[in-house]
């Protein structure tokens, strides 16, 4: 039992949902920056028919009523909405199907004058670049940031090494980046063009802050919250290395405090209007040049259409994979098995065929950008296998239970 | 000029007729025998089926719906679609189809074409090519435009006419469900390097894309999938703008 033990206190006992393909390893959605090698995972739930906590919001979301739903938007949306054509929402998002449809709505739709912002990829790709000026030409004024190379690197590489996570610099802005436009351009609300629970749930939906139960609590900080990044008080990271407290400001979330003084409502358009996938992407297609991965499938995965935009995007799932057995193909098969595009059947031979699949078309990119060799980045990957996962048989590394073993 | 066949495409996934954007987002569109049927009625001259991720599921199984489609249908009809062996092509034959298209299998092993013609005869084996445009080339892919071979699609025809290929399905991905007119470039350099007849499909939105088209190019058939699906064309307008034999 002991030598099996699991790492970041996931299950021991590997179970997959039986609606879709996902698995009981998945993490839930966590606050990037108390993140430390000790932390205790926590992961989506599974109820006693051996069903996700996704699909189960899925098997809920057929009871609502999306007409009230739509009602409660066009009442937040009156509230904020501007008289004098200053900006009145942001919407966060990188050019993506789910962005370009949420920003369409609010503009064509309900007339508002949505204001857009976009947390840089690592690395853009030329599709992710291409779509992302393509949303902007049909219409959107738009503020993107671009953390410098050189910190954003060193960060990556210390997340990589700490927490096998290389993509949490990355996550770190995308949460906290759009308050603080929201705040610095005085808008009052934020809205998503994907949410959460979507992916994955827990029981209690605790993933929200008390005082507005409109914020997810991962994009701010409590007030005497420490604050890690790579898994390293921010102290440490500025004694160890020749970076400042002005090098990571970009990637720090901004206090509660000033949330709730600025009065902002932080939401997913998932809330109030029946999220699809493939709806969107057939109605980017529609109004924005938005172009398919002219390389066919991502790797990792069946997709075309979802999640474009960053070289090291790849690493994200594959590191995810090894953490937890399951990939990219699972992340996308479950929603596609949720929105009735695929059946579990198929889900299941997708993932057999491409989870985990190694993202070499972009290697060379990231190992330049972190400055890791190839030997260190294989033995840190290897580092994270955990036990109650993997076996390694003569070299070679197998997962001991998938989705497709009976 | 010659005359242009006119095919309807039918997408089939899972016995539902479904319908996509380049190759991506497929969409249940209803009962493939339902609309094959109502195609025959308006005059089509051939039929297409495609089961166009069977190979990507690993499987093949429109022989049922073939079968249902052969009974009231009398048009030729080509199936494609996780063909992999000589059998699999003879029981689609048996089921009723007249052709059978090929592309993983014939990319992974291009003497299957060789060995499949033997067998069947070429006027029954049809290449199935889904081609992407890259930088300076258009690039042959498989698994419903989702996995990059590395081989050309000009050299590509060339070497299956050569091996016994009887007819060319060209399916441009980029151009695929967009209605945006086909890839007249690509079209062009295919007509222009093999003799054999070629079925193009992929981007018809309106009767000036394909007039365009037959204007540019030697083509022999045109398949049309979206347009006929939503009813915005039939087959009498669209032949009946083209000046073609109803």
């Amino acid at each position: 039992m002991k030598k099996n033990k699991s790492f970041f206190g996931l299950p021991e006992d590997v179970k997959f949902c039986k609606k879709c393909v996902e698995s009981n390893q998945r993490f839930l959605s966590s606050t990037q920056h108390k993140m430390n090698s000790d932390e205790k995972k926590e992961t989506i739930f599974f109820d006693k028919n051996g069903i996700c906590g996704a699909c189960n919001y899925y098997e809920n979301k057929k009871k609502i009523d999306w007409v009230s739903k739509e009602k409660n938007l066009r009442y937040i949306l009156e509230k904020h909405r501007s008289k004098n054509g200053k900006y009145d929402v942001l919407v966060p998002g990188s050019g993506g199907k789910d962005s370009i449809f949420t920003s369409f709505l609010l503009k064509e739709k309900y007339n508002m004058n949505p204001l857009t912002c976009t947390w840089s990829p690592g690395m853009y790709t030329d599709i992710g670049w291409s779509n992302f000026k393509s949303w902007i030409n049909s219409g959107f004024d738009n503020i993107l940031f671009t953390p410098n190379k050189r910190v954003h690197g060193l960060l990556t590489k210390i997340a990589f090494e700490n927490l096998l996570h290389p993509f949490q610099p990355f996550v770190l802005g995308q949460n906290s980046f759009p308050i603080k436009v929201a705040i610095q351009n005085n808008i009052k609300l934020i809205i998503y063009g994907d949410g959460v629970e979507e992916r994955a749930t827990d029981k209690k939906d605790n993933k929200l802050n008390k005082a507005n139960s409109n914020i997810y609590n991962f994009h701010f900080r409590e007030k005497n919250d420490p604050i890690f990044i790579g898994g390293l008080p921010i102290e440490e990271l500025i004694s160890k290395y020749k970076i400042n407290m002005s090098d990571l400001s970009p990637f720090l979330p901004l206090e509660e405090k000033y949330l709730l003084e600025n009065d902002l409502e932080v939401l997913p358009i998932t809330k109030f209007i029946n999220y699809n996938p493939q709806n969107n992407f057939y109605f980017a297609k529609q109004k924005s040049n938005f172009q398919v991965n002219p390389d066919g499938r991502s790797e990792g995965t069946y997709t075309k259409y979802s999640s474009l935009d960053d070289r090291f995007d790849g690493f994200h799932y594959y590191t995810w994979f090894i953490k937890t057995g399951r990939g990219r193909a699972t992340e996308d098969a479950g929603i596609e098995v949720r929105n009735n595009i695929i059946t579990r059947d198929e889900a299941v031979s997708l993932v057999k065929k491409y989870d985990g699949e190694f993202p070499k078309k972009y290697f060379k990119d990231f190992l330049d950008h972190t400055q890791l060799t190839k030997k260190k980045f294989h033995d840190t990957i290897d580092k994270f296998r955990s036990p109650h996962l993997w076996e390694n048989n003569k070299g070679v590394w197998n997962l001991k239970k998938t989705v497709w073993h009976k | 000029m010659k005359n242009t066949r006119i095919i309807a495409r039918l997408d089939v996934k899972n016995s539902n007729l479904i319908k996509s954007i380049n190759l991506e987002g497929l969409k249940v569109v209803g009962n493939p025998n339902d609309f094959a049927k109502k195609y025959y009625d308006q005059g089509v001259d051939e039929l297409l089926f495609m089961d166009c991720v069977a190979t990507l599921y690993g499987r093949n199984n429109l022989s049922e719906i073939i079968s249902q489609s052969t009974k009231d249908i009398f048009v030729p009809i080509a199936v494609g679609g996780g063909i992999r062996t000589v059998q699999d092509a003879q029981n689609l034959l048996k089921s009723g189809a007249d052709k059978v298209a090929i592309n993983t299998a014939a990319v992974q092993n291009p003497n299957f074409i060789s060995e499949l013609a033997n067998v069947i005869g070429s006027q029954s084996v049809v290449l199935s090519i889904e081609a992407k445009k890259r930088n300076n080339f258009w690039e042959v892919y498989t698994s419903n435009g989702r996995d990059p071979t590395g081989k050309n699609v000009i050299d590509w025809v060339k070497e299956s006419e050569k091996l016994g290929a009887g007819e060319v399905l060209l399916t441009s991905v980029d151009q695929e469900g967009t209605r945006k007119g086909f890839d007249i470039d690509l079209i062009k350099s295919v007509t222009n390097s093999i003799r054999l007849p070629v079925i193009c499909s992929g981007g018809y939105g309106e009767t000036t894309h394909a007039k365009k088209l037959i204007e540019n190019c030697e083509v022999d058939a045109i398949a049309i999938a979206d347009a006929f699906h939503y009813s915005r064309a039939t087959v009498r307008e669209i032949k009946k703008t083209l000046n073609l034999s109803l």
